[in-house]
């Protein structure tokens, strides 16, 4: 036993020395002061914390990103729902196949889907002169630029993680669960709700929180079809270490980000684990 | 509860025919068994009756109702799967309620039909734990309770034994067919034990590559099959080709002489003796009978079973073990002894049937 586990110390020591280390030394960092001369000031304050909780500027951005990531996450959840069950329900050869294409999307990086997108949104875009062409629309759609954008380009990276997660929790629930329902009156609604869905709470918490916090740190999709209005945390904190200099400010934001996504993540699990204590 | 009727009943998966044109009635208050080895489609006719699965061709009857193309929530049968199937997120009362639910009962009547259904399998106490807190035993028993609390019009059984130990197996199969009994349950069965559908079954229906081999009641089935395969499949057999060579002989294939009956052909051209190893009587060394020289001995506790080389043929004998000082106790292999039988006891009958 004690051999086995010296075989973890490797992981733990990347894991301390590359993570910890580093966010000992930010969160250091966020409790300086920032004057646009000195850049950063050697302080020990709780200032840029207040500041970033009540200024009406970075509040908004804490909103934003929250809402943005809550309202994907649920659309993510009910769209994926059904493609994992076919996907947790499917035997035969065709099963590896539908894993891979479920991951396909992840295959292409962050950038470069959102440059697709974007090509595909835009006035002159494919979306808009299809449907000028086909007469549906007069006017082109503004998409580009609007949490519309953010929401579709964030979504369709997202999806296939929780497709996945879900569907390794329905694959294990047995079939004989369904048929047992019906048997007893069930129509498939109700077994939906009374066997399949509590059963596969696990995988939808698992799924969400994962989901979750991706969303909570997308940067590319929000600044390349957000646009420069449109403000996210991650990106929000890149601007801050990098255009304005404040070193201290950036690193308050990003444990605003941290903090958020983990209260968030903690409540979820606490308040789901009640909910299906038994599952 | 009602009368089940299959008539004609098939279905393909592609090519392949899982069942073929099963003909099957239950009586009301009946249990009827389909035996057979995996894949003869005795599970699929279950699940063929349950709603499960459509049938390819053919109806299934509930009384004189057609319930062909209803869906398996409106069907009101009641299953016992073989895994179970109980909810695990929902207590044993819960489970044995899911049926009442759905059906719109309010709690009050829930409650007491709940209590009355665990009260019937013994495990009112239990009621409040979770699946996996409950023994295979006890499983077993809340999948029967949320089987019956429904009043279903046809039980259904799916190899409700298979995961039990030999121990309380022979227990709960006494106990549902005292229920099944009791309470009048016109039941269908699949099984593949013998022993499980032999002391439970009013009828047998022995089944192989999708067809019905044959029908009848277990005294039947064992005694006078119509065919090898049956014989073999209801019990031990001792199966030698050959054939019948005058009013009171049989010649199998390697040219031993053996007493039959005049009245044992299942059928005209039948091409196998067909002999239970219990009912042959082993004599130490002896002149009378069929002679044979011992090859194994294998005690099996109440009974002893010995394997006998005859000429180029083998057959088993069972025979209850002796007590010490018995003339069988002292045999040991390479002995000679003959074999006696009752000339009723062989059946001739077809190697396979048409």
């Amino acid at each position: 036993m004690k051999t086995m586990a010296l075989l973890v110390v490797p992981a733990c020591l990347l894991v301390l020395a590359l993570l910890v280390g580093p966010m000992i030394l930010m969160f250091r960092i966020s409790l300086n002061q920032f004057s646009p001369t000195q850049l950063m000031v050697q302080a020990f304050t709780p200032d840029n914390y207040i500041k970033a909780a009540t200024d009406p500027y970075y509040q908004q951005i804490i909103v934003s990103t929250l809402g943005i990531a809550l309202f994907c996450t649920l659309l993510t959840l009910v769209l994926a729902f059904p493609a994992a069950y076919w996907l947790g329900r499917i035997e035969s050869r065709w099963k590896s196949l539908a894993v891979i294409a479920t991951l396909f999307p992840l295959l292409v990086g962050n950038v470069v889907r959102s440059a697709g997108w974007m090509a595909l949104f835009s006035r002159g875009g494919l979306i808009n002169v299809t449907l000028l062409k086909l007469g549906i629309i007069s006017e082109p759609l503004e998409i580009m630029y609007t949490p519309k954008a953010v929401i579709i380009g964030i979504i369709a990276v997202v999806l296939p993680y929780m497709i996945l997660t879900i569907a390794s929790v329905i694959e294990s629930i047995p079939r004989d669960l369904e048929d047992a329902a019906a048997n007893l009156g069930a129509s498939g609604l109700r077994v939906f709700w009374r066997v399949i869905l509590p059963l596969s709470a696990p995988g939808v918490a698992a799924g969400s929180i994962l989901v979750f916090v991706l969303c909570m740190n997308t940067y590319a999709t929000a600044v390349l079809l957000g646009g420069p209005k449109f403000k996210m945390m991650a990106p929000a904190v890149y601007d801050q270490f990098v255009r304005g200099n404040n070193w201290p400010m950036g690193a308050t934001l990003a444990f605003m980000l941290l903090a958020v996504t983990m209260a968030f993540t903690v409540f979820g699990s606490v308040a789901f684990a009640r909910r299906y204590r038994t599952a | 509860m009602s009368r089940l009727s299959l008539e004609r009943l098939s279905k393909r998966f592609g090519t392949s025919v899982a069942v073929d044109e099963l003909d099957l009635t239950i009586q009301q208050g009946e249990l009827v068994a389909l035996l057979g080895p995996s894949g003869c489609g005795k599970t699929t006719t279950l699940r063929m009756v349950a709603g499960f699965l459509p049938p390819t061709s053919g109806r299934v009857l509930f009384d004189a109702e057609d319930v062909t193309r209803q869906p398996a929530y409106k069907r009101a049968t009641g299953m016992v799967f073989q895994s179970y199937a109980l909810f695990p997120h929902m207590t044993a009362a819960d489970n044995v309620g899911f049926g009442l639910e759905m059906r719109g009962l309010n709690a009050a009547e829930c409650k007491a039909r709940i209590d009355e259904a665990l009260k019937l399998v013994r495990l009112p106490h239990l009621a409040d734990r979770l699946p996996r807190q409950l023994s295979g035993g006890q499983q077993q028993r809340v999948a029967l309770a949320r089987a019956l609390v429904i009043n279903p019009r046809i039980f259904l059984l799916d190899e409700p034994l298979s995961n039990l130990d030999a121990k309380l197996r022979s227990e709960v199969r006494l106990e549902i067919r005292a229920l099944q009994q009791r309470l009048g349950l016109t039941t269908l069965m699949v099984t593949h034990d013998r022993e499980e559908a032999l002391t439970m079954a009013d009828r047998l229906v022995v089944m192989e590559g999708g067809r019905v081999r044959q029908i009848g009641t277990p005294q039947q089935l064992y005694d006078t099959p119509k065919d090898a395969f049956v014989a073999d499949f209801v019990g031990r057999c001792n199966i030698l080709s050959g054939r019948r060579e005058s009013e009171v002989q049989f010649r199998t294939d390697s040219g031993l002489a053996l007493p039959v009956d005049s009245m044992a052909d299942e059928c005209k051209d039948a091409d196998a003796f067909a002999l239970r190893p219990e009912r042959i009587t082993l004599l130490t060394g002896g002149t009378d009978g069929v002679q044979g020289r011992l090859k194994a001995v294998t005690y099996m506790g109440p009974q002893t079973e010995y394997v006998v080389a005859v000429g180029e043929e083998t057959l088993v004998v069972i025979r209850q073990t002796p007590g010490a000082g018995e003339p069988l106790a002292a045999l040991k292999p390479e002995d000679t002894v003959s074999l006696q039988w009752d000339r009723r006891a062989p059946r001739l009958v077809p190697q396979t049937s048409a």
